[in-house]
């Protein structure tokens, strides 16, 4: 019975808005993006490097995206005052 | 002819390496007998797919609606299942809209994005180690 409800989630929309929280499903996408991305090019798969490699790369993809609004930011109070 | 004959089974098997990544993402690795690769593709693009419908519901899924043709292209790299899902979607019984659409059908075209990076990472492995699947 728990698993019809379970499945049931899945043909109704989530509930919320365009609010500074929502920005927060940026991560789980940005976390598969560098998954897939370092399992296609690492040569020889080990759990150690694996994990630093993808951990750098999530790191650096979020920087650049916080670097990159701060800019837009910045131009977009220079343009419109 | 022998030489022919080994080129043809290496595109034939690059092929069906490339068919099955499709059909389940992280299957063509599988064949490869790369385990650990597979394993990490299924579980990350399936379960970034499953997001996308969990927020945006199946409805997101909507392949003869309105939605844009790349994002429908892009729903459909994760594999031909979505297919399926379309024709269930299609009569517009799941309506979403706004925020909650959106989010879903990013999470869902990336997820079948990253699924074509493996698809040709997998034609590339099985192109470079030939017509036959790398030992153990």
């Amino acid at each position: 019975m728990e698993a019809f409800f379970i499945i049931a989630t899945f043909t109704v929309p989530e509930n919320f808005g365009a609010n500074p929280q929502s920005m927060l499903w940026l991560l789980p996408l940005v976390a598969a993006i560098a998954i897939i991305y370092k399992a296609t090019k690492l040569p020889v798969i080990t759990a150690g490097k694996f994990i630093k490699e993808t951990a750098v790369l999530f790191g650096s993809i979020i920087v650049f995206i916080i670097i990159a609004a701060f800019t837009l930011h910045v131009l977009a109070w220079l343009i419109t005052g | 002819m022998t030489v022919l004959r080994t080129k043809e089974k290496q595109v034939l098997f690059s092929l069906i390496v490339g068919l099955l990544s499709w059909l389940v993402p992280g299957a063509g690795h599988l064949v490869l007998k790369e385990k650990e690769r597979s394993i990490i593709i299924f579980a990350t693009i399936v379960l970034t797919f499953c997001i996308g419908i969990y927020i945006g519901s199946i409805g997101v899924i909507n392949l003869y609606g309105a939605t844009p043709w790349y994002v429908v292209g892009a729903q459909v790299m994760n594999s031909p299942m979505v297919l399926v899902l379309g024709r269930v979607t299609a009569g517009g019984a799941y309506p979403v809209h706004g925020w909650p659409n959106e989010i879903g059908q990013i999470y869902t075209s990336t997820a079948g994005l990253l699924n074509l990076l493996c698809v040709v990472n997998a034609v590339y492995m099985a192109h470079l180690r030939g017509i036959e699947p790398a030992e153990g």
